[in-house]
Formats: C-alpha cells, sequence, structure tokens
C-alpha cells in the first residue's frame, strides 16, 4: 500500500477494524512469546530453588551497574517509541521519524553493553553448557547458572535485533510517507513489539543482576 | 479507539525509572528471605505499567485485554507449580547428570 491515505482493505468494513485485527493479532502473538519465555523463567526458578548458594554467587558475579544501565536505557526507548505513536497521529511524521530513530539509537547501545560485557564472560572463561577454564572445580549449579544465562539474554538479544529491524522498515516508510494520518496503526505495532522486549529485560534484570545471595 | 494522554505517558516514565532507582539501591539492602519476591514484585508493577500505558492496553477491547491475561496466568501456573515442587520434594528432582 504505497498511498498513505488509502483505506482499508477490502476484507474489512473500516480502518478501524483493520487496525483492530492487526492490534488484535500482534497480541496473540506476543501471548505465544510470553508462553516461549515462561518456560525459561520456569526452568530458572526451578534450578534456582535447586541450588540457591550458586544462583546467588553468580549473580553476585554479573556486573551490576551494567545491567543496571541497559534497563534505564531499554525503559527510554520504550518511551520514545511510544511518544512516536503519539505523534504519528498527530500528524507529525518527522518528529515520530526522529523519535524512531531514537530508539534505534538505544537498541544499539543495549547491544553494545551486552556485547562488552559477554566479552568480559569469554576472557574469564565463562561459556555456555559450563564450558570454559572459569567453571574448574566450581559447582554444579554455577554451571547451570550461566548456561540459563547465556540461553535466556542470548533469546533477549535476538528479540532486540528483531525489533531494531522492525523499526528500520517502518522508519523508512515513515519517511517515504507511507505511514500517515489515518493509516498509522502499523507503528502501533512495531511499537508493542519493542514494548514486549523491555517487559522481558525487566524480569531478566532482577534475577541476574539484582539478587545475590540466597533465599 | 480511545487513546492514552502524553501526559500519562511521561508520568509512566518517570515512575518506571524511580522504580529502577528504588530495586537497584534495594538490591544493597539485605533483605534476607524476602530479596527475590521484593524484586520481582517491583518488576511486576513496572511491567503492568508498561503493558497498560506504553502498550495502551487500558484503552484496549475486551478480546485483546484477555488474550494477554490468559497468557499471564498460564506462566504464572507454570512457573509457580514448577517451583513448588522443586521445594517441597523430598528428594529434589532435579539431580546432576553424571561427570562426563
Amino acid at each position: 500500500m504505497s498511498d498513505a491515505k488509502a483505506t482499508h482493505l477490502e476484507h474489512f468494513q473500516d480502518l478501524e477494524q483493520q487496525a483492530h485485527a492487526a492490534r488484535l493479532g500482534i497480541w496473540i502473538f506476543l501471548a505465544s512469546e510470553l508462553l516461549l519465555f515462561a518456560g525459561l523463567f520456569a526452568l530458572y526458578g526451578a534450578y534456582r530453588a535447586h541450588y540457591p548458594a550458586a544462583f546467588g554467587w553468580g549473580v553476585d558475579h554479573n556486573v551490576r551497574a551494567l545491567g543496571t544501565l541497559n534497563t534505564a536505557i531499554l525503559i527510554c526507548s520504550s518511551y520514545s517509541v511510544a511518544k512516536s505513536v503519539h505523534m504519528l497521529r498527530r500528524g507529525r511524521p518527522r518528529f515520530a521519524a526522529g523519535l524512531v530513530a531514537f530508539t534505534l539509537a538505544c537498541g544499539c547501545a543495549f547491544l553494545v553493553i551486552k556485547g562488552v560485557e559477554y566479552a568480559t564472560h569469554f576472557r574469564e572463561g565463562v561459556f555456555p553448557g559450563g564450558h570454559g577454564s572459569f567453571f574448574l572445580g566450581q559447582p554444579q549449579g554455577l554451571k547451570v547458572f550461566y548456561t540459563l544465562y547465556f540461553l535466556m539474554t542470548g533469546l533477549h538479544g535476538i528479540h532486540v535485533v528483531v525489533g531494531m529491524g522492525l523499526l528500520v522498515w517502518l522508519l523508512s516508510r515513515i519517511l517515504r510517507g507511507q505511514l500517515a494520518v489515518p493509516h498509522t496503526h502499523p507503528l502501533d505495532i512495531g511499537a508493542v513489539y519493542w514494548h514486549l522486549i523491555d517487559v522481558v529485560w525487566i524480569f531478566l534484570w532482577p534475577i541476574f543482576y539484582l539478587t545475590p545471595g540466597t533465599f | 479507539m480511545r487513546a492514552i494522554s502524553e501526559r500519562a505517558t511521561l508520568l509512566t516514565l518517570l515512575a518506571l525509572l524511580g522504580l529502577t532507582a528504588l530495586s537497584f539501591a534495594l538490591s544493597y539492602v539485605h533483605l534476607g528471605a524476602l530479596n527475590i519476591p521484593v524484586a520481582i514484585a517491583i518488576a511486576a508493577v513496572k511491567a503492568t505499567l508498561v503493558v497498560t500505558v506504553f502498550m495502551e492496553l487500558a484503552v484496549e477491547k475486551f478480546t485483546v485485554k484477555v488474550s494477554l491475561i490468559m497468557g499471564f496466568v498460564f506462566a504464572a501456573l507454570l512457573i509457580g507449580l514448577m517451583v513448588a515442587d522443586v521445594v517441597t520434594r523430598a528428594d529434589a528432582p532435579l539431580l546432576p547428570p553424571p561427570p562426563s
């Protein structure tokens, strides 16, 4: 659809119904994503209950400041993409495009910081699956902790990359004038996906950075 | 569709950053057994704010709300029952694999 003023697709009654169908679709997709991550969180919960000391030690070994910085970055990026949705609806596409670009920059910053963390782990000999010199003589629980850490933050990182790809595509559509009032709901969809990435990190942050010690 | 106000969006940002700072500060306080529940509770409040305001669930139609709420209910059941199983068994069910 190249015309921003284009009306709804023919199998919908109006644009409002089309937008609702699109939003319902992304929410059902997000509910299935939730179950994907929930399986991993359940695994984390079970193993943490089984190896409380090793998990507490592993959390303490992660750099809390870097995890916190990444949390703040993702929250700001969530706000900027929410604001861009408002701006596009108000008929200010250039402002909206700027905010999407800022969100992309936040995504890049997040990945760079995560990359620095991974590089530090690899230098220390911490690899997924309990491989690496770091684990010599260490308890089994620590291997499980770092395997789950790499799996969950890695899966989240893949979501960040996919979300950024989606935002680049939406940004190009805004700049080409293809997304404008009243045809603005594709940006809603991209924004909702980006917020999901934020929500997942909101839970990853406390379980991998904030809760040292046993319970 | 009704819309969330831009003022509410901004206030949510401030609340989220405030809760992040609170959670970070509390992580240095020794709360013992409450350490994890408190951190998860703050995260749950933050996630609720993001979902209702940023993701505009508060003004979505009922069908959308149901799809998400059921997802959360099943996720909570999955995690809760699995952790309860490990905690309450006399012999822990998660035995490590034999060394290779």
